[in-house]
């Protein structure tokens, strides 16, 4: 009895209270719902996009801006694209996908009947080989979107190689697959059979609607794991051979120059990388005080095993948070929380996934790879801090 | 126990109880047209190390040179040193050096489904091979003015760059992946 008292007495002070302060009025009603919208776009307070260019208008593409990149997946609108003679635009009614060579049964198939079989769906990254290559001679880019930009993460959902090739017989001699987009150039690769019959899908989805034209609609080859270029898109026809063809794009694009002039072939594994995406270059630190640092890891080898962060230039290095899912050959957030003194310093990632593989130095990638083996760059990357706060691209 | 385990344990028990569930190499699906040995021919127009694929025709540096000038040398430069304005790097150096290839197969291959930029795959057999020969003789991997180029002499170039081509631990790749080259 005595408590409802107070309460009483409570409630009439508190109302007495709110009639001496103007609440902040209402926004009042929103935008009006549309019935003509029927896909989503952003806030318009939200600009980050992707860059995209191209010297002749059709070869080149674009770069993820992974600067306010969270968690592990790329909305499909910021995934990273190359191309090679534009992005062709397919009506799926009419796209076909042919499947012959050393098989049983050479068959063509429509998207209908492609989307019949047995579905499979994976989180996998996607990295350009040539993700980096501007940083081989020396830090250059602004932003990590510049040097790390050419790698974004989805989720694929498609049909099996496996449960295709099963279906038309694969003959004993059959070691490799000729994949060719139908863009305008035509690209192709090969690809070695254990692969495809171990874990590499036609996908038609990403993140849980069709796949976009730049990202080969309607039906893209995924090879997890392994160098972007080989994850033809616009696929039309898969080949089964017993050697590999050497292709343009396999030989003179993406093969690695070694320093002694050899020239490493099938170099197709995106072996593990990290780079802190928050706080990187391009942005200033406002003062000392608390910071969480965040990026990403990822190995096309196997799943991250761990993201090791320096804050003082490399001499000691700390585990990071890996941020839940941490699946195989995908992206995987890292975070750590970080308290900076307000000194000048230099911080950096590395990672370190399930096969034992450490990610290297730029020192010990020069051991691998010469002057013009500038692809698959996996080096660390280093971003100096200011005392001001700047963030710059520095290499050591 | 999720509803999805419950649901695959009860698949898998329909499996014993029934059969195969998803099809084997002996079980099919049966989806998708079986296509004859022409209609493979009109997709299938890529180049094979051996030169398998390589089609009929024949030209020569002449050719070549002729072509070039029209369809090319706007990106690639006219003495083949690129034009990086148009997205063009040398073919004397660099990634791009003609010297570098492995076979001949793959300049054949690539000039005659992803040239012209502008117009891929427009170009005849004729001029293709004239092109190989063109650029093999600029380049100074076959030194010869006069040299023509068809399917079996094409086939037969050995590139003087392929020894070099190798496989190391680096690759992630075994022996046995190296054999079948």
């Amino acid at each position: 009895m005595q408590a409802g008292v107070a309460s009483s007495a409570a409630l009439l002070s508190s109302t007495a209270l709110a009639q001496e302060t103007t609440l902040i009025p209402s926004r009042g009603p929103g935008d009006t719902i549309d019935g003509s919208v029927t896909y989503a776009s952003r806030s318009p307070f939200v600009k980050d996009g992707k860059m995209r260019g191209s010297a002749n208008g059709l070869s080149g593409g674009g770069i993820t801006p992974l600067q306010n990149s969270q968690g592990m997946v790329t909305p499909s609108g910021l995934h990273f694209e190359v191309h090679h003679s534009g992005v062709p635009e397919i009506d799926p009614s009419e796209h076909k996908l042919l499947i012959h060579g050393l098989v049983g049964d050479d068959k063509i198939f429509t998207m209908e009947d492609l989307m019949r079989f047995p579905s499979v769906s994976h989180f996998h990254f996607l990295e350009c080989a040539g993700n980096g290559m501007g940083e081989w001679m020396g830090p250059r880019g602004q932003t990590v979107q510049q040097t790390h930009g050419l790698t974004s993460c989805s989720q694929w959902t498609g049909v099996s190689l496996k449960v295709l090739l099963n279906e038309l017989g694969v003959r004993g001699d059959a070691k490799w697959l000729l994949a060719e987009g139908d863009d305008g150039a035509r690209m192709t690769r090969s690809i070695p059979m254990w692969k495809a019959m171990d874990d590499a899908y036609l996908a038609y989805a990403q993140n849980g609607e069709f796949l976009r034209p730049e990202q080969g609609f309607p039906l893209r080859l995924i090879v997890p794991g392994f160098e972007g270029n080989m994850n033809v898109k616009w696929i039309r026809r898969l080949e089964v051979g017993d050697k590999p063809w050497w292709t343009h794009h396999e030989v003179t694009e993406y093969a690695d120059p070694r320093p002694d002039d050899k020239i490493r072939a099938y170099s197709f594994v995106m072996e593990a990388r990290s780079v802190i995406t928050s706080p990187s270059a391009g942005m200033k630190l406002n003062g000392p005080g608390f910071y969480e640092i965040s990026g990403l890891g990822w190995s096309g080898a196997g799943t991250v095993s761990k993201v090791e962060v320096s804050t003082d230039g490399g001499n000691t290095w700390q585990n990071a948070n890996l941020q839940a899912p941490v699946l195989p050959k995908c992206h995987t957030r890292f975070t750590m929380p970080w308290n900076w003194d307000g000194k000048e310093t230099t911080i950096m990632s590395r990672t370190t996934d399930d096969t034992g593989y450490t990610q290297p130095t730029y020192d010990q990638m020069y051991k691998l790879q010469g002057p013009i083996g500038m692809m698959h760059n996996n080096a660390i990357q280093n971003w100096h801090i200011a005392q001001d706060g700047e963030i710059t691209n520095v290499r050591s | 126990m999720s509803v999805h385990k419950i649901t695959l344990i009860a698949a898998l028990g329909a499996t014993l109880a029934f059969g195969t569930l998803y099809a084997s190499a002996q079980e099919k699906y049966g989806f998708g047209r079986s296509v004859d040995a022409d209609e493979v021919a009109r997709y299938d127009g890529d180049i094979h190390t051996d030169g398998t694929g390589l089609p009929a025709g024949s030209g020569n540096v002449a050719l070549g040179a002729e072509i070039f000038e029209i369809q090319c040398a706007l990106c690639h430069g006219e003495n083949l040193e690129g034009v990086r304005a148009m997205g063009a790097g040398s073919m004397h150096e660099g990634r791009r050096d003609i010297e570098l290839l492995p076979y001949a197969t793959s300049l054949f291959d690539f000039i005659r489904r992803a040239m012209p930029l502008t117009d891929p795959g427009t170009l005849s057999n004729d001029e293709a091979y004239g092109l190989v020969a063109f650029l093999l003789n600029e380049t100074g991997v076959v030194d010869d003015a006069n040299l023509t180029l068809d399917a079996a002499s094409l086939a037969a170039i050995k590139m003087p760059n392929r020894p070099n081509f190798i496989i190391d631990p680096a690759s992630r790749f075994t022996a046995e992946d190296l054999k079948d080259n």
